[in-house]
């Protein structure tokens, strides 16, 4: 037998702290106020920064990420969202100062990141990282990811529902002035109970006695008891945690009726399995047809609403014959009433998803295909014999 | 011919490129975005140096010119490494009845 690269206490101290920091990370319900901000003071001290004149709470990272685009930009910055519903008009007047975030934030944690990097071997690392990072991490960012991006959807013209029909545009304008705004000041936050999976990793190692966790006693105070912040020199923003979380089996935000992720003040995220969804979706998956799906025009929802239904089912119902298959996909007729016949490609994406399964594709082609190769081929308008992909993902 | 999800990479002459082709502007995390998905804001992108030159009839990203090379990022998929060299990038379209045709909504 070989020797563990990680000592069973070692491990058994990972295994706790996983635990307990994945309960923080998905934590719901009201902040401990008081908790949090002791925390954020300790972090002040701890960077040998004066406290914080004021630290103003926020029902969402949507409301705080507004108001840290104020504090932190200049004229142009203020004068773009200063019609916002979301902000108490005393904060335009506000001094917060410059963002201190890498003297509160970043040099602790880099200084307990480069103890923990001396105390372990790199395979240690990664052996520690898996025992605590697994499955945990990519959850937890996919999260934030989503939360970022539904923040920066906040002014764009879509609203807040994530897919518009396939007839608008091939491709959304990433370029919203607010937008980009908004996206950064969300990557200028520290974020509270999202940073869990670091964190545990952190205080397993701290637990194991390999490493000193005090530099970010603070942050990780925090951490338990609130969700995202913005350390400013005199203002500290920071947010409650959300009132709802709802996740499926594997973890992944899914609610079929309402938002899954919901904050006190509105904002949310609409998710079906992990894939962001407009509101209302799932209310219109309670009853699904043949008929409606082949309505839906945005391709990804069309795929959860085919998984939903049973592509067996969906393909049975629709009259689809395989009429083909090779190394590409399957391709698949169905002739339909007073129309020409409905020809798909079933695909399989090359890059598995966080949970190992692979998704599953099916594109529409022109009736004339006969071959997968062909249909797939003329997605990319290409010919069929053109298309070797040299490496797919 | 590489392909990362919806988008389908291929290489070709400097020569086949046509001239005086605007380029694309990098977005706020200084990266080429070959394709933005539109459901889930995920984005095809290449982080490194090089040039991004739009379709004259699209607008859209469909030359790509990597002088030493580079890496096609994406959040959901593996990252694809490019050789040096000029490219054509192409976005996965779908058949619409009666309608010309549309791309992929990722």
């Amino acid at each position: 037998m070989s020797t563990p690269v990680l000592h069973p206490r070692v491990a058994a101290h990972l295994a706790d702290a996983a635990a307990e920091w994945d309960l923080a990370a998905h934590a719901t319900g009201p902040a401990d106020r008081s908790a949090a901000e002791e925390g954020v003071r300790a972090a002040y001290h701890a960077a040998g920064l004066r406290e914080p004149r004021q630290i103003i709470w926020f029902a969402s990272p949507a409301q705080a990420a507004t108001a840290a685009v104020v504090l932190s930009g200049g004229a142009e910055a203020r004068a773009a969202v200063r019609g916002s519903a979301l902000l108490p008009p005393a904060l335009l007047e506000l001094n917060a100062g410059p963002l201190v975030r890498d003297l509160v934030r970043s040099t602790p944690w880099e200084k307990v990141r480069a103890e923990a990097a001396s105390a372990l071997t790199p395979t240690a690392w990664a052996a520690a990282w898996e025992f605590v990072g697994a499955g945990f991490w990519p959850q937890v960012n996919r999260l934030v990811g989503e939360i970022r991006r539904g923040i920066g959807r906040l002014t764009g013209e879509a609203g807040p529902a994530p897919a518009r029909t396939a007839a608008s545009h091939v491709q959304r304008e990433p370029d919203d002035p607010v937008e980009g705004l908004l996206r950064r000041a969300t990557l200028d936050a520290v974020l509270g109970q999202h940073d869990a999976p670091w964190l545990a990793f952190f205080d397993g190692l701290a637990r194991a006695s390999l490493i000193d966790i005090a530099p970010l006693d603070g942050v990780l105070r925090v951490s338990r008891a609130a969700g995202w912040w913005w350390p400013f020199e005199h203002v500290v923003l920071i947010c409650e945690r959300p009132a709802e979380l709802r996740r499926d089996d594997l973890g992944r935000l899914h609610h079929a009726v309402g938002p899954a992720l919901a904050f006190p003040d509105g904002f949310g995220l609409h998710a079906w399995h992990g894939m962001p969804v407009p509101a209302g979706f799932g209310a219109t998956m309670a009853d699904l047809s043949p008929a409606a799906i082949r309505r839906q025009d945005n391709a990804e929802l069309r795929r959860v609403m085919l998984e939903h239904y049973g592509l067996d089912r969906y393909l049975r119902e629709s009259g689809a014959d395989a009429v083909h298959k090779d190394d590409t996909g399957v391709l698949w007729k169905a002739d339909l009433a007073d129309d020409e016949p409905l020809t798909m490609v079933e695909v399989v994406n090359s890059t598995p998803e966080p949970d190992g399964t692979y998704r599953t594709y099916f594109l529409r082609v022109p009736p004339w295909v006969t071959t997968a190769r062909q249909g797939v081929a003329w997605t990319f308008d290409i010919p069929a014999e053109q298309y070797q992909p040299r490496r797919q993902t | 011919m590489y392909r990362q999800g919806d988008i389908l990479i291929l290489q070709v002459t400097a020569e086949s490129v046509p001239a005086r082709l605007e380029s694309a502007p990098r977005d706020a995390r200084g990266r080429l975005v070959l394709a933005l998905g539109e459901a889930t804001g995920h984005a095809h992108a290449v982080p490194g140096p090089g040039t991004l030159l739009l379709s004259r009839a699209s607008g859209l990203p469909e030359f790509l010119h990597l002088p030493d090379g580079g890496r096609l990022v994406h959040e959901e998929h593996a990252t694809i490494s490019l050789p040096k060299g000029w490219f054509r990038v192409v976005r996965q379209r779908e058949y619409v009845p009666g309608a010309y045709h549309r791309y992929v909504a990722d």
